[in-house]
């Protein structure tokens, strides 16, 4: 009995994991920046983008452009990640939607967001943006206490903290560790060889102070994959929307990931 | 439009300088000159299209208003998917240059497409981005615009704003240029991505590969395929 109990809850966690991965790899556009919290990134490896000034829109150079060097690799990453969203992740996060209203899913979105928030702040001090880290800090006690364990977001709304970005990613950015080249991670979506490692160590880190699912491999797992499809609910149709409107949605994707990017790693080290 | 020494000492008569700058004496000529140079100011100000320029997000603000507006019409969800697709596109011309948007996709290829090329891509380009977002007016749900900020550089302009839902807001700025006394969008920049440098990093690869017939073909192949799921829906 209780063996086939935890069978199938092992299958489950299975399930969820599975879709969360898929999710926040699909998600692309706001899921993929949003999920690690990447954050501020300096000129030094970006060149700082203006759209006021015609550079912007000269033949991208590798100031602009990511370097693909495993491109071939990436290209069936993507496919596999497409079939992903479009079989499982889309499907599930549909169907979650309908079961949940957008505010309780949002609210569920809050709590996941404010359990990063420590995180998010050790890496502002690492980074040296020290009122960033008191704000997080003071954003994650208010939001825990008064925004009841982070369901709500009162540091935002009546105290005007807004968040902020902040990665270990983008803590080694900070250092002057660079890119490498771009990644597709399978069922995690785009990445480069320096921000997907800075993620696992922004999750691990989460991970140490969460202590009733880092227990137990399969609960962890369990709780990735509804907050990813938790995620991908508050943003379905986008995947497909991009994906529509892309003569080529590889090359779309990873540009748009690499913009977006560099731009919150640009707006949060003006704000240091 | 630098103190010319003679020109002060001859007007202003015992000026004494210091550090190559005249030490100004209370003359009756100064008033008389200050408004010879505030004139003087204006008229080459305007003239340059710097000082009299018009307001970009004054011009913004009612042309997104019109947008809301025309996407909000009843009488819009009764059209035929081409005619509201029609409706919208004419709407959005009137502060869209699509030339400039065609000319800044393709970058430095731009220069070396003949007449004709540059044309027929700016027709295509302009399809494609119907298709993509214009014909997409079943998914306004009443979204409204607030304005952020603008930035002026020369005859550029950036226009932040904010399309606010219930639930989420989404950051958008409008690039723009001035042509005319009027400000015209040629790039749209929504979470920090710019649209014409994502396409432009599409085409800039299938020019690589494929030279220009090959991005045509494509392009073609792409509006199809819209146009194809567009009439279905």
């Amino acid at each position: 009995m209780a063996t086939a109990h935890m069978n199938m809850a092992g299958r489950l966690a299975r399930l969820c994991l599975a879709l969360a991965m898929a999710a926040a790899i699909l998600s692309g556009r706001g899921a993929v920046a949003a999920d690690f919290g990447g954050d501020v990134i300096s000129e030094r490896l970006f060149g700082t983008v203006d759209f006021l000034s015609d550079e912007s829109y000269e033949q991208p150079t590798s100031n602009t452009k990511v370097a693909d060097p495993i491109e071939p690799f990436n290209r069936a990453m993507f496919v596999v990640n497409d079939k992903f969203y479009i079989w499982v992740l889309d499907p599930v996060a549909t169907g979650y939607s309908k079961v949940l209203p957008a505010d309780i899913r949002m609210c569920i979105g809050n709590f996941f967001y404010n359990l990063g928030e420590p995180v998010r702040s050790v890496n502002c001090l690492l980074q040296g943006r020290f009122r960033d880290a008191g704000r997080t800090l003071g954003r994650f006690v208010i939001n825990s206490i008064v925004g009841v364990f982070g369901l709500a977001d009162p540091a935002g709304n009546e105290f005007s903290i807004a968040p902020r970005y902040a990665s270990f990613g983008q803590t080694l950015w900070a250092w002057g560790i660079g890119d490498g080249f771009y990644l597709v991670v399978p069922l995690i979506g785009p990445s480069t060889l320096r921000d997907f490692p800075g993620a696992v160590v922004d999750g691990v880190a989460a991970a140490t102070y969460t202590p009733p699912w880092s227990d137990n491999l399969y609960t962890a797992i369990a709780v990735q994959g509804l907050k990813t499809v938790n995620r991908v609910s508050l943003h379905l149709g986008e995947y497909q929307r991009v994906q529509a409107m892309s003569v080529d949605p590889y090359v779309a994707f990873r540009n748009g990931y690499y913009q977006m990017r560099n731009k919150q790693y640009e707006r949060s080290d003006a704000a240091k | 439009m630098l103190p010319n020494k003679q020109l002060y000492q001859q007007i202003n008569g015992s000026t004494r300088w210091k550090y190559g700058v005249p030490m100004r004496r209370n003359s009756a000529i100064t008033p008389v000159l200050c408004a010879c140079l505030l004139f003087l100011l204006v008229v080459l100000g305007s003239r340059s299209g710097v000082a009299a320029a018009p307001d970009p997000t004054e011009q913004l603000r009612p042309f997104l208003a019109k947008v809301t507006a025309a996407l909000s019409d009843p009488g819009l969800k009764r059209m035929t998917k081409q005619q509201q697709c029609d409706r919208m596109i004419g709407v959005i011309r009137e502060r869209f240059d699509f030339q400039e948007m065609s000319k800044r996709v393709l970058g430095q290829q731009w220069r070396n497409l003949a007449d004709k090329e540059q044309q027929e891509f700016e027709l295509l380009f302009t399809q494609l981005l119907q298709y993509a977002y214009v014909g997409k007016v079943d998914d306004y749900s009443g979204q409204q615009v607030q304005f952020i900020q603008q930035r002026i550089r020369g005859d550029r302009a950036e226009v932040q704003t904010q399309l606010v839902d219930r639930n989420k807001s989404i950051p958008i700025s409008y690039i723009m240029l001035l042509r005319n006394d009027q400000w015209m969008v040629y790039d749209v920049v929504a979470e920090g991505v710019s649209l014409v440098r994502n396409y432009m990093e599409q085409f800039s690869e299938i020019l690589r590969k494929d030279g220009y017939p090959g991005l045509v073909k494509q392009l073609k192949g792409k509006i199809a395929e819209l146009e194809k799921n567009f009439n279905k829906s």
